[in-house]
């Protein structure tokens, strides 16, 4: 086993995890390098969530590790990787998953919130991110009232609030037009590479891996590099035909 | 068959909800039952005897509250996407809660029945054979319809009341009807509109004032007319009118003071846990605060009986206090099913939150935070209207 790189801020060894009986990963090593934009790609049901959920801590590998920053995340306890997760992760999902009750730029500075943040500077941040991602003048209507892209560009907001370590994003763009994808996945790589933010990006779309500095493919829980996929990403869970 | 197959695979605290429903339902029951026998015994006061059959009305009231509440929270009649796929759309689900809780009502009724043949004598090998014989009306024949009539009541009541809060019902648009669950089908993934302020405020202080006020004037007269069986001191109509003018007003306030407290909590700068305790508290009001309108004027009913009657060591007869514990019991645990149900109507926010690292300790200091601040505003109030409402009596 080679020593990984000393950049790699973030990197997983030989993980495996199987999902009631069938193996979702099998034998998976990565390392994420600082400040890069890492687009984990494959088809639907290839692996690709469960290796993010892996990396941030949310879900223990039956086998293998996972560090951040030379610390063990597959030894941490609960409440430690919770911390973790506040503090250094973000996390982005293909649904917004805003709370309802609370409005844009409340949704937008939780994390700020929950760290314990005052009001205002907390406010005076999510006001910010709001208008970089061109939402500033939605910021004081509630979930119900927005689009699906604007509720999902709040919900970058709220991952980007507290500037973290890393940000992982699972098909941040899945349900939304092209138009709103592309707009989206710009300010989400613009704003990351601007403050310095390594991105790990699980996308089944080509389109948006050309955003990404560095690409690896998943395909039934394993990585592959040379074996070209099934008829690439538009035949969502199509099996390969031609071998027969 | 569906609805038992499902209640066996339950959970032992839905189980036990159904469990509490037949046991208020057993209840109420067997007070109907009494007052039934009471009347078989005594044929020359028929009207000491329609009285006992009318206080029971309260008893049965809280009954029905607490067996909708829990037809509400139930997981195995709320729309859930296995259910759906194999075809159970919002009427059938309707039905199923219906056969619940005819069937908890309904269990309820039997053991009633039982207790009371068990206490008349008619059932022997038992202790406390026949120990209220003479009371209960023994030795004449039991009129089977009068006695059936009386043991249906519950169920037939708790059954169309559940049917009724769950019936299937069309969203307008743009608004979720008030107090109705999902009932359109497993929840998607678009958030809910905020609930509009409940404006029950006004008119809630308005007949909390006229209540009291009938019920202080009327004070002064000392009418026997509506005495309660048990040898509680005497009570004229009008007081009680006012009583219930009362209880009617704190039962309509209470969705609105639930909402004031929860624009309280929220206002002024609030961090994460203030924040979220006070919107949950508004999105809740309705589901939380009917329920407490209805504990806070029980609870000054018992309040105003204790000032009244505490001094003295009056001799309550077991059946007005069975009445009581009944009346206070459902009020309590419905109050704790609707926090069941606003806490499962929020299942998608507490993920939310969890997701993004929240502690658990910040959600349940948030739910505490609420309950505080229900506590500082409707214990007073409870304090004051008890106060106010026994004033003029003792006097």
């Amino acid at each position: 086993m080679v020593a990984p790189p000393d950049n790699d801020v973030l990197w997983a060894r030989t993980l495996h995890v199987s999902r009631g009986g069938t193996p979702a990963l099998t034998g998976i090593s990565v390392g994420v390098r600082e400040q890069e934009i890492l687009a984990v790609g494959g088809p639907r049901g290839s692996g690709k969530t469960t290796l993010l959920r892996c990396l941030s801590g949310q879900l223990v590998a039956q086998q293998g590790e996972v560090w951040f920053n030379s610390a063990p995340v597959h030894t941490m306890g609960p409440l430690v990787r919770e911390r973790l997760r506040r503090d250094k992760f973000g996390w982005i999902d293909p649904q917004p998953r805003l709370v309802p009750e609370l409005t844009a730029w409340e949704n937008a500075a939780l994390p700020l919130l929950l760290h314990g943040a005052g009001h205002r500077p907390a406010r005076k941040a999510a006001l910010e991110w709001l208008d970089r991602l061109d939402i500033g003048h939605l910021a004081r209507k509630r979930p119900h009232a927005l689009s699906h892209a604007e509720r999902q560009r709040v919900a970058v907001a709220r991952a980007l609030v507290n500037e973290p370590t890393v940000l992982f994003a699972d098909e941040p763009t899945a349900p939304l037009h092209a138009a709103d994808r592309a707009h989206v996945l710009r300010t989400l790589t613009t704003a990351a590479r601007s403050h310095g933010i390594t991105v790990v990006l699980a996308t089944h779309d080509a389109g948006v891996a050309a955003y990404a500095d560095r690409s690896v493919s998943l395909l039934d829980g394993r990585l592959v590099n040379t074996v070209r996929l099934p008829a690439d990403a538009e035949a969502e869970g199509a099996a390969c035909s031609l071998s027969v | 068959m569906l609805a038992l197959r499902l209640a066996r695979g339950a959970h032992p605290l839905v189980l036990l909800r159904r469990l509490a429903v037949a046991a208020a339902s057993a209840g109420t029951g067997f007070l109907l039952l009494c007052a039934l026998g009471y009347a078989l015994g005594h044929p020359q006061t028929a009207g000491s005897s329609a009285l006992r059959l009318a206080w029971c009305v309260v008893p049965l009231a809280a009954t029905v509250q607490f067996a909708v509440a829990v037809a509400r929270t139930d997981p195995a009649t709320r729309p859930r996407a296995a259910l759906f796929a194999a075809g159970l759309g919002p009427a059938r689900l309707m039905l199923l809660s219906a056969i619940n809780t005819a069937i908890s009502c309904t269990l309820g009724s039997m053991l009633a029945l039982l207790f009371f043949l068990h206490l008349r004598g008619d059932i022997r090998g038992l202790p406390l054979d026949g120990a209220a014989a003479e009371l209960l009306g023994a030795g004449r024949p039991l009129p089977l319809a009068a006695v059936g009539t009386l043991l249906l009541t519950v169920p037939v009541a708790g059954t169309v009341a559940g049917a009724l809060a769950l019936r299937p019902r069309t969203v307008k648009s743009g608004r979720t009807p008030a107090l109705a669950p999902e009932s359109t089908g497993p929840a998607d993934d678009e958030p809910a509109p905020p609930m509009p302020q409940p404006a029950g405020l006004p008119w809630g202080v308005a007949l909390m004032a006229v209540g009291l006020a009938v019920e202080t004037y009327a004070a002064r007269e000392t009418a026997t007319g509506f005495p309660l069986p048990g040898r509680l001191a005497s009570s004229s109509a009008a007081v009680l009118g006012g009583w219930a003018i009362t209880a009617l007003g704190l039962t309509l306030a209470g969705p609105a003071l639930t909402y004031l407290c929860g624009t309280l909590l929220q206002s002024a700068r609030p961090g994460a846990a203030r924040l979220l305790a006070g919107r949950a508290l508004q999105e809740e009001s309705r589901r939380i605060g009917r329920p407490l309108g209805v504990l806070c004027a029980v609870a000054a009913a018992g309040l105003a009986a204790l000032q009244l009657y505490g001094g003295a060591a009056p001799r309550i007869g077991p059946l007005t206090v069975l009445g009581g514990v009944l009346v206070g019991g459902c009020a309590v645990l419905t109050l704790a099913t609707a926090a069941v149900e606003a806490r499962q109507s929020r299942a998608d926010t507490t993920t939310a939150l969890l997701q993004l690292g929240a502690p658990v300790s910040l959600l349940r200091g948030a739910a505490g935070l609420r309950a505080l601040a229900l506590l500082a505003v409707f214990s007073p109030l409870t304090w004051l209207v008890g106060t106010l409402a026994s004033a003029p009596l003792s006097g």
